[in-house]
């Protein structure tokens, strides 16, 4: 058996050299504020994908390409609630998450029992998200971010780092303890590894297939609550560049498309390489529809990595 | 005799794939009907045509794919490039052999987008899905670079065909009945017949001397060129580009295949039944904005009507065999 | 038809490490059937998918009509007339008979449409062949997922015939034909022998080989061990060729009967989509066997009762009727089911061997997982089953095909089973690992725990079980025990005849 370099490993490494080509082009780049300012992006690219890697891990030809759309609704729910009032915060993030719970046990009820292929169930719920945004807002957004969200979020809060990256490392370890020590994390690696096996060790399938984009659909609309602390302005499509870099920062982490492998430390440090791509393309004044073509080429080069099917001849 | 005739017709029309979505076309057509008054006049029924007729071309393509076992996401970003090359290379004064140069540039370009879709499919056996996503990134962002704002226009001898109507004919028609005639000789070749073989069991279709690969690559060439040939009629259609024009088409794109009883699992369903699901959609748009829904709510009707629709057979199974067990 | 010859001298394949094929012989020649035997890995298959250009060969060669030839594919050896009817099913099940059967060689007419209706008629002549055999008459319009197993195979059959192959490889074809099927197929066989075709067959069945063969290979270990002509052979002395050291190793497991006859489980009139009515009891420490031809719903009679699939009839658990929709429920109920279908079925393949054995137990250990406690209670169990591994934490599919398979037992002993439904588990494991497994049996039957034990291993049946109940066509026809539990009474009832 051959033993593979961890793909988190290569990741990192290929974010640190990245790191200090961004410097040799531009001395200020690898200042500590603009290195905050990346793992600050990084985080909430990461946050986002965070449910992706569990809706990939669970298989099945899992994705889930609603993380946009939804990104912009929890925003746009928090945005109404907060109102630029420190109060409503709690309420705005409530609000928010329970709005992607129930979008995302739909999309889990209509892969695991109405048998909808992951891609066309999730692609459709993006419509209906989108149209719930319009309906609901009817074209006009009232509302506000409030102080201290922003502050929570953007502004250094020990040692000059922002907050931000404090609740992303406690996130990133509850995440590893969903995945490692949690029943239910077992269970999602047995049903993308092989669901007739899991199923005849009394997994119930079904219900860790709905947990899991139950989950990813509640992170998402996190992330558009942290969105909202950055930028304090929502508009109705704010989400949507954020679907392919959330399936780019998945694979580049390692997690394996077809289901059962993969890590949250793969796509954090995935997250990481993307942001830094983006960071210095910018630096380089590429623009937006350069950045695009680039990234789509990275995505197919990740393929090659790792996301190769069998061959018919053996 | 007759009555024996018109039995053994039923029953060759009840054995097709596409009986599913006859049925649901025939119910919004009357729905749709009882709606608007003017439904069954050509001037309705001819827009409607000349809407969607560039959705039929593009679906046609996507259900080779999907017939052949993939998935094509980037055929909406493949329209885009292709309006947007064929307005900066004609402008409203081009001459006819710029028009043909143009055409020929956007076709090629439209083909070339497939077989590198293909060619990573085929042949890297990368995962089609994120591969078209991964390469819509690529041709959307090279539409823009062509064109950043929306914008340019075409000759009018250029448009005016899309219009015209020949032998008294509307022109989305006879479009429709070419894309009818190839797909069905396309089905009556070996190539046709592969490409349910590759799509229904690959291995299987492997064992038995069918070049799989190729048969693979050559779905998402077609598919590059059916969402060429897309663009070219929509440009035709309404004589100015923009970089975001198509990107709005996928989804329908693959929904119209389903609705059209193609089964996403490959190897089965077919063109014919995919037309009708391009019907099916505009027949519920159409219903929508003559039901007098808010604009701001037509989104959301729509798409939980498709949600619905493509729910259905799932929904109906489920409670099938809840009866049985 | 010209005559013709083939002959595959030293064939040697290596897979990684493990020798496949160590010293592989055979030869055919126009107008006769040869057979080839062996024993469960003792490299049939590989010489037949060298032979067929399936598997490329590390060393040996292959002469056609005293040529050497090399095939770098099955279309290079089907170009030169070798055409093989495998096992694995190499149909496409959404497309038709007719479709099935000319795929990859379609008639073309006029601008490349194909000739469907010349194809149709040629595949009615084909089917014509096997007229009269089936259940239902064979239209080559039907799409081939509507078919049995059995008629799927004669399609196979006629799929290679459509080719008009000079040498014909029918590897294990008649496994899911029945015996009027079978019969059909030996006339036809006679046929083409007499029309100069060279026929291989291979086959698990003794009365087929001395019915059919004309000369028979034997293969043991990788190696030809005998080429002969049959009739020079008696049945015992064929088996002698084929295995080394007899069947004494396997009866080893053999025990008293079950002490008590406290009754465990009653299943009355057990039905699901292949079976029809099955019923029976099983009491506390007994084994009983399943038997019978392949894929006569022994493995579904072990799925419904494990909750798996749906079924009608009654199920009884200590006298108390249980319902079991899920496997969940069997579970609650200490049942457990060791499927042998490992990879498929019984594995997580790129999971650690201490996720795999602990899969139907997390819930035990609480939140967080207490996986120091985990990795003790594994321990147990792989001392238990004497298992050879790197660690708790390298992949199983790093184990052996016999360590494989003592992790799926494993995984259901962390849970203490009172009934145990094996499917067929000593499928591909090797003669040590073998006796080691009956071992584990007979220690959980004196623990009291109750086994149902499907085999398609005659001799395993016998040798292990207390009692074996024979099922043909979803239907029990035999509860064979003590004097009647003799081969032959199994093989009769195999096949249908409820002596």
């Amino acid at each position: 058996m051959k033993r593979r370099i961890s793909p988190t490993l290569i990741a990192l490494a290929l974010a640190v050299f990245l790191f200090f080509v961004g410097g040799l082009i531009q001395p200020g780049f690898t200042s500590f504020e603009l290195a905050m300012n990346i793992l600050r992006l990084a985080a909430f690219l990461g946050i986002v994908a965070a449910g992706q890697t569990l809706v990939i891990i669970s298989g099945g030809e899992g994705i889930d390409l609603s993380v946009g759309a939804m990104v912009t609704l929890g925003a746009i729910i928090s945005y109404g609630l907060i109102s630029k009032r420190d109060d409503r915060i709690l309420i705005g993030l409530l609000a928010s998450l329970g709005a992607g719970m129930i979008i995302g046990t739909f999309n889990g009820i209509g892969v695991a029992y109405l048998r909808i292929p992951p891609l066309v169930m999730t692609l459709g719920m993006a419509t209906v998200i989108q149209g719930l945004i319009f309906a609901v807002t009817q074209g006009s957004l009232e509302g506000g971010s409030a102080p201290l969200l922003s502050k929570i979020t953007t502004e250094p809060l020990l040692f000059g780092i922002p907050g931000i990256l404090y609740i992303w490392a406690a996130f990133a370890g509850l995440m590893w303890l969903l995945l490692q020590r949690t029943r239910y994390g077992k269970n999602l690696f047995a049903i993308g590894t092989n669901r007739v096996t899991a199923r005849l060790s009394g997994v119930n399938v079904n219900a860790t297939v709905i947990t899991t984009y139950m989950l990813c659909s509640t992170l998402a609309s996190f992330g558009g609550f942290i969105f909202l602390g950055y930028y304090e302005r929502v508009f109705l499509n704010l989400g949507n560049p954020y679907t392919l870099p959330s399936i780019a920062a998945v694979v580049m982490g390692g997690t394996v498309l077809s289901g059962g492998v993969g890590s949250y430390w793969g796509t954090m440090a995935g997250s990481i390489v993307l942001t830094l791509i983006t960071s210095l393309l910018t630096t380089l004044r590429m623009e937006e529809h350069l950045r695009q073509i680039v990234y789509g080429a990275i995505l197919l080069v990740l393929l090659a990595a790792y996301g190769r099917q069998r061959a018919l001849r053996q | 005799m007759k009555a024996a005739l018109n039995s053994g017709l039923l029953r060759r029309l009840g054995r097709q794939y596409f009986l599913f979505s006859l049925l649901l076309l025939i119910l919004g057509v009357i729905i749709n009907a009882s709606l608007q008054q003017n439904f069954f006049k050509p001037i309705a029924l001819v827009g409607l045509l000349r809407t969607y007729l560039p959705l039929v071309l593009l679906a046609a393509g996507q259900t080779v794919v999907i017939i052949g076992g993939g998935i094509d996401l980037s055929v909406g970003a493949i329209v885009s490039m292709v309006n947007v090359i064929l307005v900066t290379r004609m402008g409203a004064d081009a001459t006819q052999s710029q028009v043909l140069t143009a055409l020929a540039f956007g076709i090629l370009a439209g083909t070339l987008a497939g077989a590198l879709n293909g060619a990573c499919i085929a042949f890297l056996r990368f995962q089609p899905l994120v591969t078209t996503f991964a390469t819509t990134s690529i041709f959307a962002g090279i539409a823009v670079w062509i064109l950043p704002r929306p914008g340019g226009s075409v000759p009018d001898f250029f448009m005016q065909p899309y219009r015209s109507a020949p032998l008294g004919v509307t022109f989305p028609l006879w479009v429709i009945l070419g894309v009818a005639l190839i797909w069905w000789y396309l089905r009556s070749t070996r190539f046709g017949r592969y490409l349910y073989a590759a799509g229904g069991d690959a291995y299987a279709a492997y064992m038995s001397a069918v070049p799989v690969e190729w048969i693979k690559f050559f779905s998402y060439v077609i598919s590059g060129l059916m969402a060429a040939l897309s663009g070219v009629l929509l440009t035709m259609s309404i004589g100015t580009g923009s970089a975001l024009i198509g990107l709005d088409m996928t989804m329908p794109s693959i929904v119209s295949v389903v609705l059209g009883g193609t089964a996403l699992s490959g190897g089965a369903g077919g063109v014919i039944g995919t037309i009708l699901g391009v019907f099916i959609l505009a027949i519920i748009r159409n219903i929508i904005s003559f039901a007098n829904v808010p604009s701001w709510w037509q989104t959301l009707v729509n798409g939980l009507v498709v949600m619905l629709i493509l729910a259905g057979p799932g929904l109906w199974a489920l409670i099938r065999g809840r009866r049985e067990a | 038809m010209n005559k013709v010859s083939l002959s595959a001298q030293h064939l040697v394949k290596h897979y990684g490490g493990v020798v496949a094929l160590a010293d592989g012989n055979l030869e055919v020649n126009a107008g006769e059937v040869m057979t080839l035997v062996g024993a469960n890995g003792s490299g049939k298959s590989t010489l037949g998918k060298i032979v067929t250009g399936v598997v490329a060969p590390d060393g040996g060669r292959l002469l056609l009509n005293d040529r050497e030839v090399v095939f770098r594919s099955p279309q290079a050896a089907r170009a030169l007339g070798i055409v093989a009817v495998y096992q694995e099913l190499s149909l496409v099940p959404r497309m038709t008979i007719a479709e099935n059967i000319w795929l990859g060689h379609e008639r073309q007419g006029a601008g490349a449409i194909l000739r469907d209706t010349e194809m149709r008629k040629k595949t009615q002549e084909l089917l014509a062949l096997f007229e009269g055999t089936t259940h239902n008459h064979l239209d080559p319009d039907l799409p081939v997922a509507s078919l049995s197993p059995g008629e799927k195979q004669i399609v196979e059959i006629l799929k290679a015939l459509s080719w008009q192959p000079s040498i014909l490889f029918l590897d294990e074809a008649t496994a899911s034909l029945d015996s009027r099927q079978v019969n059909r197929l030996f006339e036809l066989i006679h046929e083409w022998k007499r029309q100069g075709m060279a026929i291989v067959f291979i086959s698990h069945r003794l009365d087929e080989i001395y019915r059919i063969a004309d000369r028979v290979t034997v293969l043991r270990n990788g190696r030809t061990v005998a080429i002969a002509p049959i009739n020079e052979l008696s049945q015992p002395e064929l088996i002698n060729l084929m295995i080394e050291g007899g069947i004494a190793a396997r009866t080893n497991g053999k025990q008293p009967g079950p002490t008590q006859t406290e009754e465990i489980l009653r299943v009355d009139a057990l039905s699901t989509t292949t079976l029809r009515g099955v019923s029976f009891v099983l009491r506390r420490g007994e084994l009983v066997g399943l038997g019978g031809l392949q894929g006569q719903g022994q493995t579904e009679l072990l799925l419904a009762l494990f909750g798996a699939i749906p079924y009608t009839g009654r199920i009884f658990l200590h006298g108390q009727p249980i319902t079991l929709h899920r496997p969940q429920e069997a579970m609650r109920h200490q049942i457990a089911y060791v499927p042998g279908e490992r990879n498929t079925a019984g594995l997580l393949p790129i999971q650690s061997i201490l996720d795999n054995l602990l899969l139907p137990s997390w819930k035990q250990y609480g939140f967080p997982l207490r996986i120091r406690q985990a990795q003790e209670d594994a321990t147990r169990v792989t001392n238990v089953l004497k298992l050879v591994m790197a660690g708790l934490d390298a992949p199983v599919n790093t184990l052996s095909g016999g360590n494989a398979q003592k992790v799926v037992l494993g995984k259901w002993l962390l849970r203490r089973p009172k009934i145990l439904l094996l499917d067929d588990p000593t499928k591909g494991v090797d003669v040590g690992t073998k006796s080691e497994f009956y071992k584990i049996l007979s220690e959980l039957r004196a623990e009291g725990t109750s086994i149902l034990f499907y085999s398609t291993d005659d001799e395993e049946l016998l040798g292990l079980c207390d009692r074996v109940l024979v099922l043909h066509d979803g239907k029990i026809t035999a509860d064979l025990s003590g004097e009647r539990l003799v081969h032959s009474e199994l093989v009769a009832a195999s096949m249908g005849s409820s002596a």
